[in-house]
């Protein structure tokens, strides 16, 4: 612990610490919506994933917890020159924690007898939980990349705003079904929770470049994106 | 997509700086040794009577400290008069100790900012109040025995003899030949303005004060803004491994790198007021701030040519670990500041002009009526 004062570093080495777990949290939260809708799209067995994804929700839990602590450290420490990034940093960690959370609705999802291996539309869930768990991966890419243009990332917030709003279609669609209820409403209630994992996605992604006033608002602050 | 700010100067050069600033510091100390000499015997001996008493003593180190806000500063001055031999090292070590107990109120007036959020003043003012009452706590304990047996300074005298000689000799310091120039152009240039010989010694006393506190504050700024950095990873160390002995180090190495204890203890109060350090975690690293704090006096002993400065300068350290030694070290001892200040801050969360009180009391008017009525 006395070492960790004579390890050398960068300038500005403390905030890519926190940058780096956040990306860990991220890395996590994938890990638990791949596991989760495993097993509520495939025949894999709920009750063999869900300690895997209880252990890894408590572990983005504490990484939360010990991030906001480090974020607090990094202000009284550095001065205020990072608030922004700070105050964003503290928004965007709960993002990731609420995806976490999300993820582990979907295994209550599985863990309450729901299976959506027989559905007529598995071959577009599939292909949805892995467009959503790609999209994981490319928010990481860009909220560790400090270079990262702004085009960029208003290519990923439009790509991920359609992908949300074809989860809201579908679930807009669910409402006027005339199928039974036990086949529309699980389908339902996973496209939200599929939509609010994407939401916070773009959350994720625009949070460390948006000004703070506007964080989850578009179109300087006149539209609420949050879910 | 994470732009954070950068600093602007590089490292290296902003070393040199540091460097550069110690110097100045050094010149800082010897010109006001220098000074207090060309006082004479019959001046300082009026001025500094009233360290005779051990208790005004104290007031006055409390005062001093509390006037400057840099028990590095005042702690450097004291070791200045020591080496002009205006003081001796039983009527500074008091000082010294005062000094101590001076440097606290800064973490004290950090805490009153979170005065109108309960739970978060609650316990950033318990946070700032365990520096005070350890440190008072090791002065009601450490001067009785120190006045009765010289505990302190025997140990200090012992060292420094070891170091670089007995006391009443004169003692060539390599630093002091190094400051000798400047101190000499200081001098030359208050002689050519006309400054006649006492005025003279007010003047070089005046110039060494103000270049000292210069010195260590640009100092400490530099330094923090070097080892932000590395302060960062060890708090966050410190967090996630808790306190004890390894917090005690780890405060002291902040100390020393940042040439402050008041910037060590006012990093912790924000801390512990957002409940992100415990007050049981953040107590020995504010015992590691009173160590790391003396580096600054046995810098400047090393400006001075007298034997008896780097006596004071070891007594500061030696008092500070016997503190924690006995405080600390003793279970039964150890949850008396925690719980003293838990008291304290549960009164002041009730009355915030009590706190108020309180600082203003324990750390200006109580040591001013010490002053007054033994000085």
């Amino acid at each position: 612990m006395v070492l960790a004062f004579f390890r050398g570093g960068s300038s500005d080495g403390s905030f890519d610490a926190i940058v780096a777990r956040s990306i860990g949290m991220l890395s996590d939260a994938r890990h638990s919506f791949d596991l989760a809708t495993l097993a509520l799209l495939t025949e894999t067995d709920a009750e063999t994933v869900a300690n895997d994804i209880r252990e890894t929700d408590q572990r983005i839990n504490t990484a939360e917890q010990e991030l906001r602590s480090e974020l607090v450290v990094h202000v009284t420490v550095q001065g205020n020159a990072d608030i922004g990034s700070v105050l964003g940093f503290t928004l965007l960690i709960k993002k990731i924690e609420r995806i976490g959370d999300q993820a582990k609705n979907v295994l209550d999802l599985a863990e309450s007898g729901v299976s959506l291996v027989d559905s007529a539309d598995i071959d577009e869930l599939l292909l949805g939980r892995q467009i959503v768990s790609r999209l994981f991966v490319d928010a990481a890419e860009l909220l560790g990349d400090s270079d990262a243009s702004d085009s960029a990332v208003d290519e990923f917030a439009d790509r991920a705003l359609e992908i949300a709003a074809n989860h809201q279609q579908k679930i807009d669609g669910f409402m006027t079904s005339t199928q039974p209820g036990h086949e529309v409403v699980p389908l339902a209630i996973y496209y939200r929770y599929l939509r609010r994992i994407v939401m916070n996605l773009i959350g994720v992604v625009r949070t460390s470049g948006e000004p703070i006033p506007h964080v989850d608002y578009a179109a300087e602050g006149t539209v609420d994106l949050d879910d | 997509m994470t732009k954070t700010t950068t600093r602007e100067i590089p490292g290296y050069i902003q070393s040199a700086i540091v460097v550069s600033l110690i110097y100045f510091f050094l010149v800082g100390v010897s010109s006001l040794e220098t000074g207090i000499k060309i006082l004479g015997s019959d001046t300082q001996e009026s001025l500094f009577s009233a360290a005779s008493n051990p208790i005004a003593a104290l007031c006055i180190g409390v005062l001093g400290t509390v006037l400057v806000q840099s028990s590095s500063a005042s702690t450097s001055v004291i070791v200045g008069l020591v080496a002009s031999g205006a003081l001796g090292v039983d009527d500074a070590v008091p000082m010294i100790m005062g000094a101590n107990i001076g440097t606290t109120v800064t973490n004290t007036l950090v805490s009153l900012g979170h005065i109108r959020q309960s739970g978060e003043f609650r316990r950033a003012f318990a946070a700032a109040a365990v520096h005070d009452f350890f440190n008072v706590l090791a002065v009601m304990i450490l001067l009785p025995l120190e006045l009765a047996f010289g505990i302190i300074s025997s140990v200090a005298e012992w060292v420094s003899g070891r170091l670089v000689g007995t006391a009443g000799t004169e003692w060539k310091s390599p630093v002091k030949v190094w400051v000798k120039e400047p101190v000499g152009w200081i001098q030359s240039f208050w002689e050519a303005v006309g400054a006649t010989d006492g005025f003279r010694g007010v003047l070089m006393i005046g110039t060494g004060l103000v270049i000292i506190l210069l010195a260590l504050t640009l100092i400490t700024r530099n330094m923090r803004a070097l080892v932000a950095d590395r302060v960062e990873r060890a708090v966050n160390a410190l967090l996630s491994r808790g306190g004890g002995v390894v917090a005690i180090v780890i405060g002291a190495i902040i100390t020393v790198a940042v040439q402050s204890s008041s910037i060590t203890t006012s990093i912790l109060i924000p801390l512990a007021g957002a409940g992100v350090i415990t007050l049981r975690n953040a107590y020995p690293v504010t015992l590691g701030a009173n160590i790391g704090t003396t580096i600054t006096a046995l810098l400047a002993s090393l400006a001075a040519s007298s034997p008896e400065s780097l006596t004071v300068a070891l007594a500061h350290t030696t008092f500070n670990i016997y503190g924690i030694a006995v405080l600390y070290g003793l279970p039964f001892l150890r949850d008396i500041p925690i719980r003293l200040a838990e008291g304290l801050a549960g009164l002041a969360v009730k009355n915030g002009s009590a706190a108020v009180a309180y600082v203003v009391f324990s750390f200006v008017v109580l040591p001013l009526i010490g002053v007054v009525i033994l000085g």
